[in-house]
């Protein structure tokens, strides 16, 4: 395995492992309340009598209702909690490994060896892909695992297309905060950039539904592509090609971003 | 056989830091391989910014910087494949044991997993400490061993041996010698000309990212500054010093002597033979004064 790609794993091996733990019990949680909640009538009603922009928000508004498993999942997993779980690693990372070591200096003895700026970036960029490729196996693992065990009646199809969404929803900011972090050699900046185009990505696509004005920049958000309701509708094909798209952008522009930077001191 | 092109060469390379820092300004230098060539300057004279740019680190906004005839910035990673590099500032991964961070660098080196082996017992370097515990010293020995550990034919040593103790910097003067007679060539930098005088083979004064002038150790020390102090048992006319050719700005304090010398001790040590002298200290003149010492010249040459 070449020398850089080995580092990036090796560095953050501890964080992939609890952050992936973390996702797969924090699904297994919200797949032992379905049992419970599913025949309760109160919270059919609760969630119908939510005001429509958290409707919305929380993907309450897919075909199959929230009392069946793949609707009830969508609004308690994939509108919010999982797509940030995968953010917040995918940020981290990206602006971790380039940004955040040319802070600390340590990047300077790898460039000073024979490795071109190039395979550096893109060996960084294969390490953020092979971590949330973790993450997302230890998340369809537990839906897997949950499903038969809570009654939740999920397609295995629509689960990986789901989880391939977030997958490379995360792929395409944590290769922004790569881009980022090349180009301005700030961490605070690689963080900060991305996380802002998430959250108003995240609202812009949640809420174009809503408010027709919004409408026609939803094509803009992220969030559009990577599958609204996933499990009850099934993943978006062309939507993640969208988004896969869009991270190999962002690190073709992370790459010409770092060869043209002076590194190393000031 | 065609003659083999130098270890390094500059020409005209000047680099402008984004805000208008000039650290280089049309810098040329010539280093032939097997040489020892030390870049002798104030610190913020370009030292690094040089070095640094010979490894690409750095893009020179003018002129050109080569390294065994292949360009730094158009040939690639191939041209500082054979470089070996210890920064100013070592930073190296703080969680890492110094073995770690000494094998993840020789795998993006490729060289042997043992490469560094040898020279961590030379230096007694501890290696199964997280690197964020060692001292200074500590962590300049394992950035000193990562720059040899693969052999290169180049070295290029940013104030090496900042933070080692004087046993450790004897050490390093004696691989750098070494290295050397090997064939290997050296670019080192340093404000100390102690520590020049020992290494080099020849000197380039670096000042306000100009080199000032390149000379041999032995002609810096030949033209350059020394404070004497004599204590005599009798007082003794200083007009009798300041008439030798090498001595200047002789000032007596009843019978305690003060002089600048500037070139050979000869003539003040025949001098002082015909007193009874009770103590004699000879210090080396600061950085600044041997540049003083150059621009003395540049201005009786103009």
């Amino acid at each position: 395995m070449p020398e850089v790609l080995r580092r990036a794993l090796v560095d953050r091996r501890r964080t992939l492992l609890s952050w992936s733990i973390g996702t797969a019990l924090y699904i297994g949680m919200i797949a032992a309340v379905f049992p419970s909640v599913k025949d309760s009538p109160g919270f059919q009603n609760l969630a119908q009598n939510y005001p429509d922009v958290l409707k919305h928000l929380f993907g309450i508004s897919g075909t199959l209702g929230i009392t069946t498993g793949p609707g009830f999942l969508d609004a308690e997993l994939f509108s919010a909690m999982l797509p940030l779980f995968v953010l917040v690693l995918a940020i981290g990372t990206g602006a971790g490994t380039l940004a955040g070591e040319h802070e600390q200096g340590l990047l300077e003895l790898v460039i000073s060896a024979p490795v071109s700026r190039r395979s550096i970036v893109l060996w960084k960029a294969a390490g953020l892909a092979i971590e949330l490729g973790v993450l997302a196996a230890a998340a369809t693992a537990a839906l897997l695992v949950a499903d038969p065990l809570a009654g939740l009646s999920l397609d295995v199809s629509r689960v990986v297309g789901a989880v391939a969404g977030l997958g490379l929803l995360g792929l395409f900011h944590g290769s922004m905060a790569l881009a980022v972090g090349a180009a301005t050699r700030h961490r605070a900046s690689a963080i900060g950039v991305p996380a802002a185009v998430a959250a108003v990505g995240y609202l812009v696509a949640g809420l174009a539904g809503l408010a027709g004005w919004l409408s026609p920049f939803r094509y803009l958000s992220p969030f559009h592509y990577s599958g609204q309701a996933p499990l009850q509708t099934g993943a978006d094909g062309p939507g993640l090609l969208v988004l896969a798209a869009g991270a190999a952008a962002m690190v073709g522009a992370a790459v010409l971003a770092f060869e043209r930077r002076d590194l190393g001191g000031g | 056989m065609p003659p083999s092109p130098p270890a390094i060469k500059t020409v005209a390379l000047s680099k402008v830091y984004p805000g208008g820092v000039e650290a280089l300004t049309a810098l040329d230098l010539v280093v032939e391989p097997g040489e020892v060539f030390a870049l002798l300057g104030p610190n913020g004279a370009g030292k690094s910014t040089l070095i640094r740019v010979l490894l690409d680190l750095i893009r020179p906004t003018a002129g050109h910087a080569s390294l065994f005839g292949i360009d730094t910035r158009t040939g690639g990673p191939a041209a500082r494949a054979d470089a070996g590099y210890v920064p100013g500032d070592p930073r190296l991964a703080g969680r890492m044991t110094g073995r770690e961070q000494l094998e993840s660098l020789a795998r993006l080196r490729r060289a042997s997993a043992g490469a560094h082996e040898a020279l961590a017992e030379r230096f007694a370097a501890p290696l199964d400490r997280p690197m964020r515990d060692l001292s200074r010293g500590n962590r300049q020995k394992i950035a000193l061993i990562q720059a040899f550990m693969h052999e290169p034919r180049l070295l290029l040593l940013d104030e090496a041996t900042s933070g080692l103790d004087p046993l450790m910097q004897d050490q390093f003067r004696r691989l750098v010698r070494e290295q050397a007679s090997e064939g290997r060539t050296v670019l080192l930098s340093s404000h100390s000309l102690d520590e020049v005088q020992h290494t080099a083979d020849r000197v380039g004064i670096i000042r306000e990212g100009r080199l000032a002038a390149v000379e041999t150790v032995e002609g810096l020390i030949s033209r350059s500054v020394r404070h004497v102090t004599a204590r005599l048992a009798t007082r003794a006319d200083p007009a009798d010093f300041a008439s030798l050719r090498s001595v200047r700005d002789v000032t007596s304090d009843r019978r305690i002597l003060r002089m600048r010398v500037q070139g050979e001790m000869d003539d003040l040590v025949k001098a002082l033979a015909s007193h009874q002298v009770l103590d004699l200290t000879i210090t080396p003149a600061d950085l600044e004064e041997i540049f003083l010492g150059f621009y003395h010249e540049d201005e009786s040459d103009a």
